[in-house]
């Protein structure tokens, strides 16, 4: 995408210019969405990403400008529109920078794809989404289907002053099914997405009728759901995207972006208890084809696996560079961004709570009168103060140790470290989920993921 | 290319191949500066731009976008476009194109010197910290945006308009004894000049500080006191179920309801993208219509969708000019600058007072308009603020809520998300809140 004389002479203007380090991030990203329903594609989008940020440290102060001009002289405005902006002109540091010899990474291939894009045409992609929708339609309550397929095709470039120089091609496909089912004047909806770092072969993996069966089944479900209680219950989270639970309350709390500024209730506890034993919560960001996966973060930095609480002690943040720079904590390979638009945070990639030792059924054995969160929707967490918010898609009321009715429109709400050390089993099952989550450096995809979990006490939201 | 050599380009290239196309162009500038601990933490200069096509092949609509403008990347978002119309199951069409002018609704706003905005942000951040209460600030920040939007077609239709806005930030954290919140603020204006630091980081502190050691709540039914922010919130969510483009594809529960009561009589919602602050404002809308105040619900009778030419053709309805369309999209219909009217007839008496939802993504369904959202709050007695409550959840359906409303304030706050939307505070009779 840039030439290495480029490059370099572009982070050797910025050590002029007075920075401590400088980095250089370009990307070209080809993205493609099709959308169908009533049995045809309803909408298609192709679109071309392109453009590049240059981050420029001056100790701990960050500078952060992209552009769109990728030549020589789009870079170079782009610099120093920042180092004015810095009014760092002038200061000159021409001492003991030579010419920088990057030390370029070869892509291993990790997480490429089987069935790349190219080997099949749009058409063949038409027919799978058709699928989907035909595979949603399995009662005449189902009054509306969308079944949207999302491509990414991404070429990364990171390079900065210490000699990092890392391309990555990175390959992401997801299926979206919405289905909304009507009878009378009830409306519900259901929904199945999912994704992964892959091709085509996403088709294989998921089979497009059984995706739209699943979003069609939730729907019908919440259509005979009552309103869930509302209260103070035990909860059951079930696996999978269930696990967004953990990402919101304890995942975002352990991130250096608010760690470093004292503005997480968990920051300065590393070796402490800050979870009941049942708890250990691993981030890994090397797991092949995962939707959160890459082989370098979006700092250039070889992703790892990093275990943050075992056993309910925490073991690890996650940092990033500027992270690092300001609590000294070793990096973790965190440092990601939604595209050049953003400069990088520190971010979770693929989140899960580890298996635990308990039959999943005796997780649910002795509760008198709980929720089963079967699956979930998203949700949001303050760091600050912990409070965290997650909704169910799908949910039962367990009545004696009994999985019986569904229930709709359940929030469960809390604050993390209460929830952390509430929780009383995991289960063996662990299964993981595609998510996109937002936050300061924008959305980027991050899988999410436990077992079966039984938390003790959970608030939640329904009709009171 | 330039963003000008590349629109000329791709119009050219599509006459040649028989196509009708519509060029969307963009360019954004942004500036933002983070202040924390009384030094400037990160300065970011950005520009972006890039160019949206619609194009019309054999009677059917395909979409491509590009922010690569050499010939290669053109002639190949120009083919993608093609491919995507062609094989498309539903008929569309460009509009018949004229002339829109070119129009500046930003001017001056912008132009302080770079020196006079850091001066800002660091003034907001100090003034953050002074509060005993104030534990740690992320940041003051200061955001300022100015895009230029461009559209010429085939058809005739050409364009443009510049506009913008300023914005101050706060993120921190407030204590006292145990209890800890979290505040995440930002205040927009269309002009530097008409920010106010000081006064704008004494406002952010209090909306907190109020929320400091707060009790569960009990839960109940309640009447609830939607203060401006949460109502803009709710009214984000209803906004898909306005859009005529979801009522065209079923997912509208207003499908059937024109005409019809589906609020108090409190209720005047109105769309105005010709406020002259407002932040949303434009002259046409995305596919060239020129925009007017529409009025989407009058003393709590539905009137009208909003539409875009093709869905209110469908709809049998008026186009109110919403098509909406960042070029990296395609063309969708939302509101620019949506707000309930203020009425004036509103006291406290019991109930609590919602400051705040979170989780709005995932916890309000736009098609069903079901919602169950947390919520910060003060629990309000015999016409008092008591105390703040937390831990709760707030829950109903959004049709309901605006059924339910028996008064609205006199105040006029905005709140900017996807759109500009704008309330008062809102009494709701009856609401579900689930807590200890």
């Amino acid at each position: 995408m840039l030439k290495p004389e480029l490059v370099e002479a572009v982070l050797a203007r910025a050590l002029k210019g007075g920075a401590d380090f400088a980095e250089v991030y370009a990307e070209r990203a080809k993205k493609r969405r099709m959308k169908v329903r009533s049995g045809g594609l309803e909408e298609a989008l192709s679109g071309l990403d392109y453009g590049a940020g240059v981050r420029l440290f001056f100790g701990t102060e960050v500078v952060y400008a992209y552009t769109n001009d990728l030549t020589q002289e789009g870079l170079m405005e782009a610099l120093e529109t920042l180092l004015r902006a810095k009014g760092a002109l002038g200061k000159v540091d021409e001492g003991g920078k030579g010419g920088l010899d990057f030390r370029k990474a070869i892509p291993k291939g990790l997480h490429a794809p089987k069935v790349a894009y190219g080997e099949k045409d749009k058409r063949y992609r038409l027919e799978r989404l058709l699928e989907a929708e035909a595979g949603a339609r399995i009662a005449p309550a189902i009054k509306e289907v969308e079944a949207s397929l999302l491509e990414w095709e991404e070429e990364v470039l990171v390079a900065n002053t210490e000699g990092v120089w890392a391309e990555e091609r990175r390959v992401r496909t997801r299926l979206f099914v919405l289905a909304v089912a009507q009878e009378g004047s009830e409306v519900q909806t259901g929904y199945s997405a999912p994704g992964k770092s892959v091709g085509l072969e996403l088709f294989d993996l998921y089979p497009p009728k059984a995706v739209g069966e699943k979003a069609a089944r939730q729907a019908l479900t919440n259509l005979k759901a009552r309103p869930a209680p509302a209260g103070t219950f035990p909860v059951v989270v079930g696996p999978g995207f269930g696990g967004v639970l953990f990402h919101e309350a304890v995942g975002h709390l352990l991130e250096t972006t608010s760690v470093a500024k004292k503005a997480s209730v968990l920051a300065d506890r590393l070796g402490e208890v800050v979870a009941s034993p049942a708890v250990t919560y691993i981030d890994d960001g090397t797991l092949p084809h995962a939707w959160g996966s890459t082989e370098v973060d979006d700092e250039g930095r070889p992703t790892e696996r990093t275990v943050l609480i075992e056993g309910g002690v925490l073991k690890s943040y996650m940092v990033d560079r500027l992270g690092h720079l300001l609590t000294g904590y070793p990096m973790t390979g965190s440092g990601r961004r939604q595209d050049y638009t953003f400069a990088p945070t520190s971010r979770m990639r693929n989140t899960f709570i580890a298996p635990g030792e308990a039959r999943v059924e005796d997780l649910f054995a002795g509760i008198e009168f709980g929720l089963y969160a079967k699956e979930m929707g998203g949700g949001q967490v303050k760091p600050g103060s912990g409070e965290y918010n997650f909704a169910v898609q799908e949910g039962y009321i367990i009545r004696k140790g009994r999985i019986e009715e569904p229930v709709r429109g359940a929030m469960l709400v809390g604050k993390g470290p209460e929830t952390l050390m509430r929780v009383v089993a995991a289960a063996q099952d662990l299964e993981n989920a595609p998510g996109m989550c937002g936050s300061l450096s924008g959305a980027v995809p991050v899988e999410v993921g436990q077992p079966h979990v039984l938390v003790s006490e959970i608030v939640v939201g329904g009709r009171a | 290319m330039t963003l000008e050599e590349a629109k000329r380009y791709l119009l050219w290239r599509a006459k040649e191949l028989g196509l009708e196309a519509e060029v969307l162009f963009q360019e954004a500038r942004e500036l933002s500066l983070r202040a924390r601990e009384g030094a400037l933490e990160e300065i970011k200069e950005a520009r972006q731009g890039g160019l949206g096509l619609r194009v019309v092949a054999e009677g059917k609509v395909g979409y491509a976008y590009t922010e690569e403008l050499s010939p290669e990347a053109l002639d190949w978002a120009l083919e993608e476009a093609q491919e995507n119309a062609l094989l498309s199951a539903k008929e569309g069409a460009l509009p018949p194109g004229k002339a829109l002018g070119s129009h500046d609704l930003l001017g001056e706003g912008l132009s302080a010197p770079l020196e006079r905005k850091k001066e800002a942000v660091l003034a907001l951040e100090e003034a953050l910290r002074e509060d005993p209460r104030v534990k740690s600030v992320l940041m003051g920040g200061y955001l300022e945006r100015e895009v230029r939007v461009a559209l010429k077609s085939t058809q005739g239709a050409e364009g443009s308009f510049r506009t913008g806005f300023a914005a101050l930030m706060g993120s921190f954290v407030m204590a006292q004894g145990k209890s800890v919140k979290q505040g995440w603020d930002f205040k927009a204006g269309k002009e530097f000049h008409a920010l106010e630091p000081g006064r704008t980081a004494l406002e952010f502190r209090e909306k907190t500080a109020r929320l400091l050691e707060a009790k569960p709540l009990r839960t109940g039914r309640y009447r609830a006191y939607l203060e401006p922010e949460a109502m803009a919130m709710l009214l984000s969510v209803l906004a898909k179920a306005l859009s005529g483009k979801n009522a065209l594809e079923g997912k509208s529960r207003l499908l059937g309801r024109l005409g019809e009561r589906i609020a108090s009589p409190l209720v005047t919602l109105v769309d105005d993208p010709t406020l002259e602050k407002g932040l949303l404002s434009r002259p046409f809308d995305a596919e060239g219509t020129p925009t007017a105040r529409t009025v989407v619900v009058e003393k709590g009778v539905f009137k009208t969708f909003l539409h875009n030419l093709e869905t209110a053709k469908a709809l049998g309805q008026r186009n109110t000019g919403h098509a909406a369309r960042s070029y990296r999209g395609t063309l969708e219909v939302a509101p620019t600058n949506l707000y309930l009217e203020p009425v004036g007839n509103l006291a406290l008496t019991e109930g609590v007072v919602v400051t705040e939802f979170m989780g709005l993504h995932a916890g309000a369904n736009p098609v069903t308009l079901d919602f169950s959202l947390q919520a910060l709050g003060l629990w309000v007695e015999e016409g008092e603020v008591r105390h703040a409550v937390e831990n709760f959840a707030v829950s109903g359906n959004l049709l309901e809520l605006l059924q339910g409303v028996e008064a609205v304030g006199d105040d006029l706050d905005w709140l900017l998300l996807d759109a500009a939307y704008g309330s008062p505070t809102v009494a709701v009779a009856e609401l579900s809140f689930a807590g200890a």
